[in-house]
């Protein structure tokens, strides 16, 4: 019986913990190596917490703190450790590392830790650890060794267990979690779309810490010792293991596996060592570490989703009734009338078409006396026009200019001092041999890599030493020339991770639920199955994007960097591998968006395009700008042709 | 002052260790891209092939050809069996890294279930002491730096002057170019694999020599010296690793006079970190 509660409770500690290393290696992608400090940190902190000072009981241990908290506090502290802990590491997990460098950090930072503890006593008592850490609410009516008490505390412990996993359900359900795991898909395009990766993967290591030390407290509480043999770095890998065999970034996979890896082996482990007394002490460890190896290798190689793969999130036809959704937000934010009609004019056009024709839809809402978008909707078989976001400033002729932007790659100079404008409302092309540096010219210009000298200036306020992110929300979005697509993300959510402003895409937001930003989301979807009826696309809006063809795909990319209203797109080469006849629709759709106000930059390969669609049109050779003008003016310039059609 | 000099001594006998792995560790992650973390484990592999040739009653010298000879064998056998055919079906970097993980697992653990957890020494002399300025060395110790010099030497030219070093630096540069120039790349990499793996059995031998006595963990400690200094020269880059593991063989030893030795490894690991946040691609590496 007693055992049966032990385990119990060490099932709750593991579901805990794998709830949150499930969060932020399955969700979010960040591979933390280290997850086992935090919930040492927590299980040290709830214990000095909870003890008396370390002179009580003969001083035969010594420990900082010792403040004697009664409970819950201890608890709260061991969350609030965890969580803390985790900031240090955020310079590591930021925009310029890999991945897998940074989880190298992560685990050298595991192995230091444990050293440093081990060896300095006057912390946490050294190697031999802390003990007579007090169960919680040990006076008044409680007995510590009663059965109840005993079966007490392991249904807190998977009550508590439920509790997390009723909050990294809301988070992960939410468009914050959605963007998480963008994030984790790609994160350079995420980045592209306004995603600030730093804060998102803090976020990720707070959440994950805070729980992970949650558990180190419940453990603690109940075992009343913490020793650094307890929190060996390779711990982390059974929770890895755990993780990776229940289901990457599916709850009830991050149980399972618990259940399965540590509790299951442990019991399998005594269950050996009772039979068979006579085998060598240290066998039995030992060939424990060697399986949790094979099953790594063994699950990774023949079912790497796990046993319980991440869930489809399909998005129905219609998620919540228009006339529930949106006046119940409208009425919530005060913002104008009810908008009943909305929805069926955004599956014609879009939401924005709806917002300023005076429905108080729920972009126009959130920033009020900002600027209306153009009142006209789209004309037939036009481009769904975005939504404002951000106030224009001053307009100025030239949208984007910059001002000799070179590019350096190991004493190559991919692009070497350019100049150039570009006019608001044009449909610029840039065309130049392989190699002219229009990819990179492009990256420079959306800030997805840093210029080595020169100024960029966009709506006349220069960006230069701005992120990526920071200028996609300023409007200034691009696509990628290599598929850039989420690939474990549908179509439909494809689309909706890239709208800007979502009420439901923060922390916060995620945490407050469904309510606070289903209406955002309404709108969003019917934006999203507006532009999918545009390009064709509705009946794969609930299919995995990766599943899609390549000329599919390049469609996915153009409509999700349109979400995120942009004022000025960077494409680069929206019609590779698109069939011609589509090519010819999305090129008359991208001048369709041009009148309305768009401007769209656009390096091409294909010549017929630029003839046909592209106005004024710029020439790269060699890192440089060769020349600019119409099609037909750089038809006649013979150094043009030259670099072009034969270099 | 005498305590400041033998410990620079210390440092380069440790610098001479490390610059053997670290080597083998980034030549290994450059030509094949594994970021693998069971060379650590592999090293102690080695080390008890050599202690298991030295029991049987042979020289040192033999049990150090017999565990580069295993290592090598070992890690061609890790690359054929896991890390290629993960690689052919296209997985991320970090599934191969945590697979690296897996695999340390397996190897360090076997080894301990083989072994025991009791720690062996190697039946050798120390040789005579030589005193040489302020520092004092025993022969072994001597030996082991003169041996660290021959591979720095040995792996230089082996870079610069021969077909398959040349062929190993275009395949770490660009492997599908390399393989389009019509170097046989998957061969490369299967001899990268069996060269870095002899550093590694080397590697192994010498450190289980430097220590004297250890066990199947002895090397996780290790492993982050290792990293320390491939990052901190740049990972990829063999002479960044050198000057890494010679810079990081020095601070760990020479802080040891000031802090308490428990406390050496810090240094490398604030180096670690450190290079990690400000530049990832290392001293030598291309600023990104």
């Amino acid at each position: 019986m007693f055992y049966l509660i032990i385990l119990l409770v060490y099932a709750a500690v593991d579901a805990m913990a794998c709830l949150g290393l499930s969060q932020q290696f399955g969700v979010a992608g960040v591979t933390n190596f280290g997850f086992i400090i935090f919930q040492a940190a927590g299980a040290y902190v709830a214990a000095v917490l909870a003890l008396p000072p370390d002179t009580a009981n003969g001083g035969f241990q010594t420990y900082v703190g010792g403040f004697g908290l009664p409970f819950p506090l201890p608890w709260i502290g061991a969350a609030a450790a965890g969580g803390l802990l985790a900031l240090p590491f955020t310079f590591l997990v930021g925009r310029r590392l890999r991945g897998d460098f940074a989880a190298v950090g992560l685990l050298v930072t595991a192995v230091l830790l444990n050293v440093l503890v081990t060896d300095y006593r006057p912390l946490f008592n050294g190697d031999a650890g802390v003990a007579l850490v007090p169960a919680p609410l040990r006076q008044g009516m409680f007995v510590t060794t009663s059965n109840a008490y005993q079966v007490g505390y392991a249904v807190g412990g998977l009550a508590l267990a439920a509790v997390i996993w009723w909050l990294v359900h809301r988070i992960t359900e939410s468009p914050y979690g959605r963007t998480l795991r963008a994030m984790r898909d790609n994160d350079k395009v995420a980045d592209s779309l306004g995603k600030n990766l730093v804060a998102l993967r803090t976020g990720a290591l707070v959440t994950g810490g805070a729980i992970a030390g949650l558990s180190g407290a419940v453990l603690v509480s109940f075992i009343g010792v913490w020793s650094p043999a307890a929190w060996s770095y390779a711990e982390t890998i059974v929770l890895f293991t755990a993780v990776i065999i229940g289901g990457m970034g599916n709850h009830a996979g991050a149980v399972l596996g618990a259940v399965l890896v540590p509790v299951g082996f442990e019991e399998i482990t005594r269950f050996i060592s009772n039979s068979n007394p006579s085998l060598p002490p240290n066998l039995l460890p030992s060939l424990q570490w060697v399986a949790i190896g094979v099953l790594i290798a063994v699950f990774l190689w023949v079912r790497p989703q796990g046993i319980l793969p991440e869930r489809k999130r399909v998005i129905p036809r219609r998620p919540w009734p228009p006339w529930r959704a949106l006046p119940a937000a409208a009425a919530g934010r005060g913002a104008g009338p009810a908008a009943g009609p909305a929805a069926a004019l955004a599956v014609a056009g879009t939401a924005a078409a709806a917002a300023p024709g005076g429905s108080g839809g729920p972009a126009a809402g959130r920033e009020p006396g900002r600027p209306a978008g153009p009142a006209a909707g789209p004309a037939a078989g036009g481009f769904p026009r975005p939504a404002r976001r951000h106030p224009r400033p001053e307009p100025v002729r030239d949208i984007l200019r910059t001002e000799g932007v070179s590019k350096e790659f190991g004493g190559v100079h991919a692009v070497a001092g350019v100049s150039l404008s570009v006019r608001r409302g044009t449909l610029t092309g840039l065309i130049g041999p392989n190699g002219a540096g229009k990819s990179t010219l492009l990256s420079l210009l959306a800030g997805t890599e840093r210029a080595s000298s020169g100024r960029i200036f966009y709506q006349g306020a220069e960006i230069t030493h701005l992120p990526a992110y920071r200028r996609a929300r300023l409007g200034l979005v691009r696509t990628f020339q290599l598929a850039s697509e989420f690939k474990r993300l549908t179509v439909l959510e494809n689309l909706l991770s890239a709208v800007p402003g979502h009420r439901g895409d923060s922390f916060l937001g995620a945490l407050a639920g469904r309510w606070y930003w289903r209406a955002d989301e309404a709108a969003a979807i019917e934006r999203a199955r507006g532009l999918l009826a545009r390009f064709g696309l509705e009946r794969h809006a609930n299919d995995y994007a990766g599943e899609l063809s390549g000329g599919q795909r390049r469609l996915v990319e153009i409509m999700r960097a349109l979400m995120s209203e942009p004022d000025m797109l960077l494409l680069d080469e929206p019609m590779a591998g698109v069939h011609p006849e589509l090519a010819r629709r999305i090129g008359e759709g991208l001048r369709e968006l041009c009148r309305e106000g768009m401007t769209i930059l656009m390096v091409e390969h294909e010549l017929a395009i630029m003839d046909e669609f592209c106005d004024p049109v710029i020439v790269m050779a060699e890192g440089a700008v060769l020349a600019e003008g119409t099609m037909a003016q750089l038809r006649g310039r013979a150094e043009v042709v030259e670099a072009y059609l034969v270099g | 002052m005498s305590l400041l000099v033998a410990s620079v001594g210390f440092g380069l006998i440790t610098a001479s260790v490390l610059a053997i792995a670290a080597v083998g560790f980034t030549l290994q992650f450059a030509v094949t891209d594994v970021l693998n973390l069971a060379f650590a484990a592999v090293m102690t592999a080695g080390a008890y092939t050599a202690y298991a040739v030295n029991a049987a009653g042979m020289p040192i010298w033999l049990g150090t050809l017999a565990a580069m000879a295993a290592c090598a064998v070992l890690s061609v056998l890790l690359n054929y069996l896991v890390y290629a055919p993960f690689q052919r079906r296209g997985a991320a970097p970090i599934t191969l890294v945590i697979v690296s993980l897996g695999m340390a697992l397996i190897v360090e653990f076997s080894v301990a279930a083989v072994t025991g957890g009791v720690g062996v020494s190697y039946r050798m002399s120390q040789g005579s002491t030589i005193r040489l300025g302020g520092l004092v060395l025993t022969t072994a110790q001597l030996a082991i730096i003169g041996i660290s010099l021959v591979v720095m030497v040995a792996v230089h030219a082996l870079l610069r002057y021969t077909r398959l070093g040349k062929a190993m630096r275009a395949t770490a540069a660009n492997r599908m170019l390399a393989r389009n120039c019509g170097i046989r790349a998957s061969r490369v990499i299967g001899l990268t694999w069996a060269l870095t793996g002899a550093l590694c059995g080397l590697a192994g031998t010498v450190f289980a020599i430097d220590v004297g006595t250890f066990t199947a963990t002895s090397t996780d400690i290790f492993l982050i010296l290792i990293l320390a200094a491939v990052f901190l020269g740049g990972p990829g880059h063999a002479y960044g690793a050198m000057l890494g593991a010679l810079v990081i063989g020095l601070a760990t030893e020479v802080s040891a006079v000031y802090i308490p030795a428990d406390y050496k490894y810090v240094v490398a690991f604030v180096i670690l970190l450190g290079m990690l946040a400000v530049r990832p691609a290392g001293l030598l590496g291309a600023r990104t």
